[in-house]
């Protein structure tokens, strides 16, 4: 028994193709001297779009070096959220009151990198934003709810997602993702013209 | 499943990620999806109040007790339970370690094939989990979605159109899936090339753990790759991210085993597998890391065939065995480590059927 996603090839060999299989040797495709000993693949909504296989020294200077990159952990949220604790002290962030949900400070959000209550949610919003950002590349939900069975359609272009892309462009802008906001003002831009999101 | 030398423990029950079927199973042991909610009108577990935890530990235990859902559930009261038994269950992948070591009132729920455990009360209100051996991510998914619809008829969960499902840390908010894959990747270690397979799937922002998650080290050479982004991605985006990486490293894994088992490269391979056996037949005192990395090598042995008579079920069995939770167990006492060193020794001998 083989698993496959349905509509792509199968990712695994069957045993008569594994027998089969030799050790995929190759030289690096951009220096073409070197063993490749990476693979990169180019994924588009996690298909893979093609791949490339390059040696150790043509990753490095390709940008994709293999140095350890630091995987996000629960761990991780604390350091992140003590760089907060150094930010300019009049942003709006730091004037945040305690939750009135359940009475966590702002101070508490920060030293523990988690949320209260539900309500902290909105309450430490400004501060939650970015941080959302770091951790998903995304500062809004995809997915089920309650009452919808399965993922639902791509919204249509209407006034709520205008609103909405509004609100996430000033969140982006004030937590200081501009990358992030430059994103959002172009798609706001499609919108309007009724051209439709890429997010 | 074809039968091994030993079977001295019928008595035992594997579980259903240890069974040791379904697709890929040779190197992908099982797949997990966790699902985190959170109840409306609650803190969230780590800040409520002790009577506020109990009314909520009690609420949310009663509805699962109730019956009519999909699954039969069994509910365990952590109170009830003591160190040991916990530590049984955490080795098991009931609980996490966190809810094993929580003082709040706190349970699981379980279905007679633990291929079910709902954790109530551990950093969310609920964590579902659903297991399944082998690489069977859809199957896991649609059968967690099952249970968590029938969960939401009968519980108000927290959640905003715009963040999905609120949990107590921003790194599960949004969908709280986290659809895990268990790997058996002794050849990339043994090649040392799982530093680059790991390097590979967190470029694409999927997590490589230990056995037992966050934190923990890659005993025996078993690897949990899992989605690390909950947020702004679709459950079947998130299956599709996963299988993707499972996918290539379970590929990587074959070919590299294929370059482990050629020309002068064999030899070594055999050394090492027999060498391992020969310390599991042995060896008098075994310390559990010992233990991990001669049944990862034998496990490895018996799927390319290099030796014979041995199950993978029972392989999978004796790496359970040799926990400590499942130790002490047997006797119902706790025992030093030299004793459980030697106690391991013997017990794996049982359980593989080798001579004493």
């Amino acid at each position: 028994m083989h698993g496959s996603v349905p509509g792509r090839a199968p990712l695994v060999r069957t045993p008569t193709q594994r027998a089969r299989l030799r050790f995929p040797m190759q030289y690096c495709t951009h220096c073409q001297k070197a063993i490749a000993t990476i693979v990169i693949m180019d994924l588009v909504e996690g298909a893979v779009t093609g791949s490339q296989h390059v040696c150790a020294g043509c990753a490095e200077q390709l940008g994709v070096a293999t140095q350890k990159q630091p995987k996000f952990s629960a761990e991780m949220l604390e350091d992140l959220l003590g760089g907060l604790k150094g930010a300019k002290p009049l942003s709006r962030a730091s004037r945040t009151e305690a939750c009135p949900g359940c009475g966590l400070s702002p101070m508490e959000f920060r030293a523990k990198g988690r949320l209260g209550c539900p309500r902290c949610y909105e309450t430490f919003r400004h501060e939650l934003m970015p941080l959302l950002q770091r951790i998903h590349e995304a500062q809004s939900h995809r997915g089920r709810m309650p009452g919808i069975t399965s993922a639902p359609p791509p919204q249509s272009i209407d006034e709520r997602t205008l609103s909405d892309l509004r609100r996430k462009l000033e969140d982006a802008v004030r937590g200081e993702q501009y990358e992030e906001a430059a994103r959002l003002r172009d798609d706001l831009r499609r919108a309007e013209r009724g051209e439709g999101s890429q997010s | 499943m074809s039968s091994g030398r030993g079977d001295k423990n019928p008595e035992f029950r594997p579980g259903t990620w240890l069974q040791g079927t379904g697709p890929e199973c040779d190197i992908a042991i099982c797949t997990r999806a966790r699902l985190a909610r959170n109840l409306q009108g609650f803190r969230f577990s780590p800040c409520l109040e002790p009577d506020e935890s109990r009314r909520l530990y009690d609420f949310v235990s009663g509805r699962l007790r109730q019956g009519g859902l999909p699954e039969q559930l069994n509910v365990l009261d952590l109170e009830r339970v003591d160190e040991l038994e916990r530590n049984v269950l955490v080795e098991r992948h009931l609980i996490s370690r966190e809810l094993a070591a929580s003082k709040r009132p706190s349970g699981v729920a379980v279905d007679a094939e633990e291929s079910i455990a709902v954790m109530i009360n551990e950093e969310d209100h609920l964590r579902m989990q659903v297991f399944a051996s082998g690489l069977q991510t859809e199957a896991v998914w649609k059968r967690a979605e099952r249970l968590d619809d029938a969960l939401m008829q009968r519980l108000p969960m927290a959640c905003s159109e715009e963040f999905g499902f609120l949990t107590s840390c921003p790194t599960n908010t949004g969908t709280g899936l986290r659809l895990s894959v268990m790997l058996h990747l002794p050849g990339l270690v043994w090649s040392e090339e799982i530093d680059k397979a790991t390097n590979t799937a967190q470029k694409i922002h999927l997590a490589v753990r230990g056995l037992y998650g966050e934190g923990s080290r890659a005993l025996g050479d078993f690897y949990q790759v899992s989605n690390q982004v909950t947020l702004g991605r679709d459950e079947m985006q998130i299956q599709a991210d996963v299988l993707l990486a499972v996918g290539r490293v379970v590929q990587w894994e074959r070919e590299v085993r294929g370059a482990l088992l050629r020309s002068s490269a064999r030899v070594r391979t055999l050394d090492r597998v027999h060498r391992a056996l020969g310390i599991l037949e042995r060896a008098q005192i075994l310390t559990s890391e010992e233990a991990l990395g001669s049944l990862s090598a034998l496990r490895f042995g018996v799927e390319e065939e290099l030796l014979e008579g041995f199950a993978i079920a029972d392989v999978n069995r004796a790496l359970l065995l040799s926990q400590p939770g499942h130790l002490q167990r047997h006797t119902r006492e706790l025992m030093s480590p030299e004793e459980r060193d030697q106690r391991r020794a013997q017990l794996l001998r049982d359980v593989l059927g080798c001579a004493p």
